[in-house]
């Protein structure tokens, strides 16, 4: 029983092989090569939405996001010296920039929100209309799950959320994360125990217990 | 082991950061305990619903603007990598900081040099100093000189005009002209002989005197010998 807590924590960091070759991409990025950029965006392009998607909980933020992300990675390739992985370096610029676009949102667009617009209406169109595509009973389960843990994240301090798409939804190693986010490793436990809690106790009984992953002991039949 | 205490390194337990002592203390109190086992199987749970959070592929425009993007400054890293082009970038840029300096200055500093140009017209005629342009004691023309035979001719001795004549001694100064023929001559000592005279008649070949390649008139003296007369 003890040890499916283990068997199913498998962690699911990749990407490993690709880092070797980061140094050799960064100086065809340097020179120029056209299928530099090609690989860089091809390896990095989809994490990184995923990444500023799950950190900012919007299409279109995390869509300009991305978009500053890879503008700094192409201007500023001359100053990666290879110290870190050439992931972690873009993953960190995600973060700062994923940062810097929720500040700025909460200084201005929410304010536009709450002045020009009844809550209600800002509900996209296809959260409107029922949708007639109704998937089986298992599937619409999940997805209201999913929906309820993406809300949670949202309402979630960013500095623990941060740490827990990292870790969780990004897969990445604690010493990944916390050179990304510039804090000791320490720092990084504690920001991600606090996450998972904020959220278990946000999502307190929603949650499906998975068979798989049931660690209670059965009572005698 | 407090359940509080256990609650708190699940999380790790979770990730696999606990040392063999910590993760076998820590799973024999989840054996024991319902209620830590139920906080490891929430949190393992949660965990294992937020990997399986959906990861939506990237907007297609979103894609298409990545790749124009990219393009755009792999053209501009090539064009600052080119040496010439670099250099007519760093020139462009000197032109433009100079031009931006200077266009306030411009026209301060025209203003300015055209009235110190005017205020040191109108200074210099009251100006005085010490000039004296009529003497040019410095300046000797060359004296031009004709060319002929040096020697006897005629019992006579041809010499150059500047030449002081004996005193005593017969002489006369010819004029020769752009043809090296004697065109005047004048006695300039003694008195003109019957030998002096055959000479202007009949004159040994001169070449004329010449100024950077050119003709001139000229003079020679002309000095007769004195014969003694040893038949006496």
């Amino acid at each position: 029983m003890t040890t499916s807590i283990l068997d199913l924590g498998a962690d699911r960091i990749a990407e490993t092989g690709a880092e070797g070759d980061d140094l050799r991409l960064a100086e065809a990025l340097r020179q120029g090569v056209e299928g530099a950029y090609e690989e860089l965006l091809n390896r990095f392009q989809q994490p990184v939405y995923n990444l500023a998607l799950r950190l900012l909980g919007d299409a279109t933020e995390a869509s300009d996001v991305v978009q500053e992300v890879f503008l700094k990675v192409f201007r500023n390739i001359g100053s990666f010296r290879g110290h870190s992985t050439l992931k972690t370096w873009i993953y960190r610029i995600t973060v700062n920039e994923a940062h810097n676009a929720r500040r700025w949102f909460f200084r201005h667009r929410r304010r536009e929100v709450e002045l020009d617009t009844n809550p209600e209406d800002t509900r996209h169109w296809k959260e409107a209309i029922p949708d007639r595509r109704r998937s089986p009973y298992e599937v619409a389960v999940e997805r209201e799950q999913h929906v309820m843990i993406e809300a949670a994240l949202g309402r979630m301090n960013p500095i623990f959320r941060e740490a827990v798409v990292l870790r969780d939804i990004t897969g990445l190693s604690y010493e990944e994360i916390a050179e990304i986010l510039n804090v000791s490793l320490g720092t990084v436990k504690s920001r991600i125990l606090r996450g998972r809690e904020a959220l278990r106790e946000q999502l307190a009984g929603s949650l499906s217990i998975r068979p798989a992953l049931r660690l209670v002991p059965k009572t005698a039949e | 082991m407090s359940c509080e205490k256990v609650q708190k390194q699940i999380s790790s337990l979770l990730d696999r950061t606990l040392t063999a002592g910590e993760r076998e203390g820590v799973l024999a109190h989840i054996e024991s305990c319902r209620e830590c086992s139920a906080h490891a199987a929430s949190l393992e749970s949660l965990r294992t619903e937020l990997r399986s959070l959906s990861r939506p592929p990237i907007p297609e425009d979103l894609r298409a603007r990545l790749r124009v993007m990219a393009s755009h400054e792999r053209e501009r890293r090539l064009v600052r990598l080119s040496l010439s082009s670099r250099m007519t970038d760093w020139a462009e840029r000197a032109r433009l900081c100079f031009d931006n300096l200077m266009r306030p200055l411009a026209l301060p500093f025209a203003g300015g040099s055209l009235m110190a140009l005017i205020t040191f017209s109108l200074l210099v005629p009251s100006l005085s100093f010490p000039h004296n342009f009529g003497d040019q004691s410095w300046f000797k023309p060359p004296i031009p000189e004709s060319t002929y035979v040096p020697g006897v001719v005629h019992n006579a001795w041809i010499v150059r005009s500047d030449i002081a004549v004996p005193q005593g001694m017969n002489a006369v100064e010819l004029t020769i002209d752009e043809q090296g023929k004697v065109r005047d001559y004048t006695v300039a000592g003694g008195s003109l002989t019957p030998d002096l005279q055959s000479i202007i008649m009949l004159p040994p070949p001169f070449r004329p005197a010449t100024v950077l390649g050119l003709p001139i008139p000229s003079k020679v003296k002309v000095i007769e010998v004195m014969v003694p007369n040893n038949r006496s």
